[in-house]
C-alpha cells in the first residue's frame, strides 16, 4: 500500500506552500497529489495582487491597519485572533516569496510595489502587473522542483477514510492508468480551492473548481463553516462568466438594459455605475427578474457600453479588457456593448478549522488551507488581495501543522482504508458499465439554475427552500446518473461524475447555510432581512453532513480587539 | 454556413482513428466552446484538458489544422477565415506523448525542464528573512519570460524537437534558463546556462514558429540568440555553432559577404568536412550549384559594411 507522512491534497498556491514546508524534514515522507498539472491551478488566475502592511508606498501602513480593515471588511464575521496573526505574518511572507523569485513590480526605491484597494485604508497591495498569481503559482512550483517534492499529478481525491475522529488515510485514482489507489497517511493537508463551479457557467472560477477536498472533510464528518458566503462579482463575461475588471465601470462605462435604460439610476442615482460590488449586483439581478434583461433564464443578461468612451481612451486604458472582451465574447467594446452579467467570484465558507496556527480540524491528522478552508479571517466578505494571501501563509502553517502532526502521531487502521478502496473499484466498475440514465450533463445545468435563481446574489426564504427541494431531487436523481464512457484510462467523464456529486452536496449545504441565516451580512443578501442581526447571528454557522442528513449547529465568533459597528465606507 | 466540421484525432491508449462531428454555427465562439458543447453533447467520450477559459493556466493547447493555438483564445470565425473552410481537424500538441485523445504527457517534459535549475539561485548569504532590491528596469527584463504559462505550443511548433534526438530543449525550457539568468537576484548564471549549451543550444533553426504562436508573445528566438552570446561570453568558443556564427562574423566583415567553400571547413575543421561533406560537395559541383574556384571579392560598398561593424562593437562595449 503507498504509504506517506503527510500528503497534500492540491497544487495550488496554498497546496504546494504546504508541500514545501512540510518536505523541510527530510525524514518524512510527502506527497502532493492533484488532478491537474500544478502550474494549471486556480491560484493562477489571481490578478491584483496580495495584501502585506510592508509600508514601502505609505510608510504610516501598519499590520494593525490590515487587521482592522480585514475585520470591518468582513463584517465582523472573521475571528479576529485568526485575522491579527494572518496579517502580522504577512510581511515576511512577502519578502520569503522574494527569496523564491516570485517577479515583483518595483518601485523607484527597488522595493516591492503596492497599490491601492478595495476595502484597504493604505495602499498595500503588492502585485506583479496584473499577473500577480499566475508569478506566484510558478515561483512555488520553482521552489518544489528545487526541493524534490514528490507530485503525484493528475491523481484525483476519491474521499477520506476517517474512524473515530481519526484519519486512516485517503483513496485517489490516478487518472491517467484508472487505477484507485489506498494511501496511508499521518497527515494530510487539503487545499483543492473553492467550489465556485455549484453555479457552473455563472462564475470567474476554471472549470474544475469543484470542491473535491471540502466535499471528502463534509463526508468524512469535519463540519463546513459560514458555506453560505458567496462572494460575487457584478461584471463577469455573459455566456461564460469570466471576469471583465472593475476598470470598466470606473472608467466610466454605462450599464443599459432591454429597454436603452441606465438602470442603475433607479438604485444609486448618485454613484450610478461606480456603486460598490454587491449594490451593482444585486441591481443587475433585478433588472433581469423583472424582465428587463435579454435572453431568458440562467443565459439572461444586461449590456455594458463603452462606445462613448471612444477608441482612443479604450485602447489607452483598457487594452487587457477589450481583448478579453473580444477573445472570450467575440464583442468588440470599441464597436459593440458586451453582454455581462454578475458572476460567482469566491467562497468565504469552507472546511471547518479550528487551530489558526496549525490549520488543523477536528479530525485528528487532517489540516486545510486556502480557499477550500475557513479559518475565519474573511468572514462573510473578503476583501481584494487577502486572498492569495490566505493562500501562501495558510499553505506554509498547513504544512508546518502537518509536519508537526505527522511526527507525533501513529499511522491509523489499514483495513478501513482498503474497504473504502474497494469500496470506489467497485463503483467505478459499476459507472462504466451503465447504459441509461440520468444526464450528468442535465443534474449539473439544473443544479447552476437552481443556485443562480434562487441561492445567488438576491435571497428569499421561500425561493431557497425551493432550492432545497430541487438539490435533494438532483441528489436522488445523481444515483441513478449515466456517464457514457466505458474506459478505463483518463476517463475524465468518471471524474466529471464525482465532481458534480461533490457539487450537490456542497450545494446543499450553501443553500440550508442561507435559509436558515435571517439577516443580510456582508455578501449574503436577504430581501425578507435586509439588515445585519448581531443579537441573533453574530455567529459561524457549521454544517455537520451525517448520511443523508444535515444539521446545522451555531458557534461563537472570536472577538479580540474591534467591536461590531455599522460597516460603512 | 449552417454547420462546422471536426475531425478529431482519437487515441484509447492502443488505438487511434479519427472521429468526426458537426455543430451548428454560432458566431463569435471559441474552438474550447466547440470541444466543451462535443463532450457535453454529442461524445462523453472525448478527452482534452482545460482549466480556467482564459489563458492563464496553459492547460488548453491543441493542434488545428496542422497549427498549435491554447483552444480557450482562439475564436473559431478567425480560424475558419484563416483556413478559409468549415472543416477543422484536431490534433493533440505535437513532441509531447499522448495519453488519450488530445490529452498529453508532461512528466517527460518536467524531468528535461529540470536539468537548467529553473529556480532562483540567489546568493547563499541572502535568507527567507531579507527581500531583495530590485529596479523597475531588472523587473522589465523578468517581466516578459514569466508570463509563460507552460501550455507547451512553442514545442508543438519546434522544427527541431520533431527531427531532434530528444537532446533538444523545449522552447519554454530555454525560456526558463533565460528567466533566471537575466534576473538580478540570480548570481548562479552558469548553472542555468552550461545545461542549455550542453543540450543543442546551437540547434535552433530560427524558423520562428514559437515566436509566431506563442499566445504570450514572448520572444524566444531572441532569447536563444542572447544565449548563444552568453556561451560565448562564458568562452564557449570551441564548438560547432560557435565556429559558425564566427565564420559568418568574419567573412561578412572581410568581403561583405559569405565564402560558402570555406564555411563548412570554418564551422567543422577540414578533417570533418572532408569526411562528412566532400560527397556532397561534389555532387553540387557537377551539377553546377557551386564553383571551387570563385572566391568573393570585396562588395561594393565595403565601407558600410565595415562602419557598421564599427558603430555595432562600439555599442557593445559601451554596454
Amino acid at each position: 500500500m503507498l504509504t506517506y507522512d503527510v500528503v497534500i491534497v492540491g497544487a495550488g498556491g496554498a497546496g504546494m506552500m504546504a508541500a514545501l514546508s512540510a518536505s523541510e524534514d527530510k525524514s518524512l515522507r510527502v506527497a502532493c497529489i492533484s488532478k491537474i498539472f500544478p502550474t494549471r491551478s486556480h491560484t493562477g488566475a489571481a490578478q491584483g495582487g496580495i495584501n502585506a502592511a510592508m509600508g514601502y508606498r505609505d510608510a504610516s501602513d501598519t499590520t494593525e491597519q490590515h487587521f482592522k480593515d480585514t475585520v470591518k471588511g468582513s463584517d465582523f464575521l472573521a475571528d479576529q485572533d485568526a485575522v491579527e496573526f494572518f496579517t502580522k505574518n504577512m510581511p515576511s511572507m512577502i519578502t520569503e516569496l522574494d527569496y523564491y523569485g516570485v517577479p515583483f513590480s518595483r518601485d523607484g526605491n527597488g522595493n516591492i510595489a503596492q497599490r491601492p484597494f478595495g476595502g484597504a485604508s493604505s495602499p498595500r497591495t503588492c502585485y506583479s502587473a496584473d499577473k500577480t498569481g499566475h508569478v506566484i503559482l510558478h515561483a512555488v512550483y520553482e521552489q518544489c522542483l528545487k526541493h524534490n517534492v514528490e507530485f503525484l499529478n493528475e491523481w484525483f481525491l476519491l474521499s477520506l477514510s476517517v474512524e473515530d475522529k481519526k484519519l486512516n488515510g485517503l483513496v485517489a485514482m490516478d487518472i491517467k492508468t484508472g487505477d484507485i489507489h489506498p494511501i496511508k497517511a499521518k497527515a494530510v493537508v487539503i487545499a483543492t480551492g473553492g467550489f465556485g463551479r455549484i453555479y457552473w457557467n455563472r462564475t470567474t472560477n476554471a472549470i474544475n473548481m469543484t470542491g473535491d477536498g471540502s466535499a471528502a472533510c463534509f463526508e468524512a464528518g469535519i463540519p463546513l463553516k459560514d458555506p453560505e458566503f458567496v462572494q460575487f462579482h457584478p461584471t463577469g463575461l455573459a455566456s461564460t462568466g469570466i471576469l471583465l475588471s472593475e476598470a470598466c465601470r470606473g472608467e466610466g462605462g454605462y450599464l443599459i438594459n432591454k429597454d436603452g435604460e441606465r438602470f442603475m439610476e433607479r438604485y444609486a442615482p448618485e454613484k450610478m455605475e461606480l456603486a460598490p460590488r454587491d449594490l451593482v449586483s444585486r441591481s443587475i439581478e433585478t433588472e433581469i427578474k423583472e424582465g428587463r434583461g435579454f435572453g431568458e433564464g440562467i443565459e439572461a443578461y444586461v449590456l455594458m457600453d463603452l462606445r462613448h468612451l471612444g477608441e482612443e481612451k479604450i485602447l489607452q486604458r483598457l487594452p487587457q479588457v477589450r481583448e478579453l472582451a473580444m477573445d472570450f465574447e467575440g464583442v468588440d467594446l470599441i464597436k459593440e456593448p458586451v453582454p455581462i452579467r454578475p458572476s460567482c467570484h469566491y467562497m468565504m465558507g469552507g472546511i471547518h478549522v479550528t487551530n489558526y496556527e496549525t490549520c488543523s480540524t477536528p479530525i485528528a491528522g487532517i489540516h486545510a488551507a486556502g480557499e477550500c478552508a475557513c479559518v475565519s479571517i474573511h468572514g462573510a466578505n473578503r476583501l481584494g488581495g487577502n486572498s492569495v494571501a490566505d493562500v501562501v501563509l495558510y499553505g506554509k502553517f498547513a504544512g508546518i501543522g502537518a509536519r508537526e502532526t505527522a511526527r507525533k502521531r501513529q499511522f491509523g487502521k489499514e483495513e478501513p482504508l482498503l474497504k473504502e478502496s474497494k469500496k470506489w473499484e467497485r463503483r467505478f466498475h459499476s459507472v462504466r458499465e451503465k447504459e441509461t440514465g440520468t444526464s450528468l450533463v442535465d443534474i449539473r445545468n439544473r443544479l447552476a439554475e437552481a443556485m443562480w435563481n434562487n441561492v445567488g446574489i438576491f435571497r428569499m426564504e421561500d425561493e431557497m427552500a425551493d432550492a432545497v427541494k430541487t438539490i435533494d431531487t438532483l441528489i436522488h436523481e445523481y444515483k441513478d446518473a449515466v456517464i457514457g464512457d466505458p474506459a478505463i484510462r483518463y476517463n475524465m467523464a468518471f471524474v466529471n461524475y464525482v465532481e458534480i456529486g461533490n457539487l450537490l452536496n456542497l450545494a446543499k449545504a450553501v443553500a440550508l447555510g442561507a435559509l436558515n441565516r435571517r439577516e443580510s451580512r456582508g455578501s449574503h443578501s436577504r430581501g425578507d432581512y435586509p439588515v445585519r442581526d448581531d443579537i441573533n447571528f453574530l455567529q459561524h454557522t457549521l454544517i455537520h453532513k451525517k448520511g443523508e442528513q444535515y444539521e446545522l449547529e451555531y458557534i461563537p465568533v472570536k472577538i479580540t480587539t474591534y467591536q461590531p459597528e455599522e460597516r460603512k465606507y | 454556413m449552417e454547420q462546422i466540421h471536426f475531425r478529431i484525432h482519437r487515441f484509447d491508449g492502443k488505438k487511434k482513428w479519427i472521429q468526426t462531428y458537426s455543430l451548428p454555427y454560432e458566431k463569435g465562439k471559441t474552438v474550447l466552446w466547440a470541444l466543451t458543447k462535443i463532450k457535453d453533447e454529442l461524445d462523453p467520450t472525448l478527452n482534452f484538458t482545460s482549466a480556467c477559459r482564459h489563458a492563464i493556466c496553459g492547460s488548453c493547447g491543441v493542434k488545428v489544422n496542422g497549427n498549435s493555438f491554447l483552444s480557450c483564445k482562439t475564436s473559431l470565425d478567425e480560424i475558419m477565415e484563416t483556413f478559409n473552410t468549415t472543416t477543422l481537424t484536431f490534433e493533440p500538441l505535437g513532441n509531447f506523448e499522448v495519453i488519450r485523445d488530445l490529452v498529453i504527457d508532461w512528466e517527460p517534459k518536467v524531468e528535461k525542464m529540470k536539468k537548467v535549475k529553473p529556480w532562483l539561485l540567489a546568493d547563499e548569504k541572502v535568507q527567507k528573512e531579507n527581500g531583495f532590491k530590485q529596479s523597475e528596469a531588472e523587473f522589465q527584463r523578468i517581466s516578459s519570460p514569466t508570463d509563460c504559462v507552460l501550455c507547451g505550443i512553442c514545442a508543438s511548433e519546434c522544427q527541431q524537437l520533431s527531427v531532434n534526438d530528444g537532446q533538444y530543449f523545449e522552447p519554454f525550457i530555454f525560456n526558463k534558463a533565460y528567466r533566471f539568468l537575466v534576473d538580478s537576484r540570480d548570481n548562479q548564471p552558469k548553472e542555468h546556462l552550461r545545461p542549455v549549451l550542453e543540450n543543442d543550444l546551437w540547434k535552433c533553426l530560427h524558423c520562428m514558429q514559437c515566436v509566431t504562436q506563442c499566445p504570450k508573445g514572448i520572444d524566444l528566438t531572441d532569447e536563444v540568440a542572447f544565449l548563444r552570446e552568453e556561451t560565448m561570453k562564458m568562452g564557449e568558443m570551441n564548438n560547432q555553432g560557435a565556429r559558425h556564427a564566427y565564420a559568418f562574423f568574419n567573412d561578412v566583415k572581410k568581403k561583405g559577404r559569405l565564402n560558402e567553400m570555406t564555411l563548412p571547413i570554418k564551422t567543422d575543421g577540414l578533417v570533418k568536412t572532408a569526411k562528412t561533406k566532400i560527397p556532397f560537395a561534389y555532387r553540387m559541383v557537377t551539377k553546377g550549384k557551386i564553383n571551387p574556384f570563385h572566391f568573393p571579392k570585396e562588395v561594393q560598398g565595403i565601407e558600410g559594411v565595415r562602419k557598421i561593424y564599427k558603430h555595432v562593437l562600439e555599442q557593445e562595449a559601451k554596454s
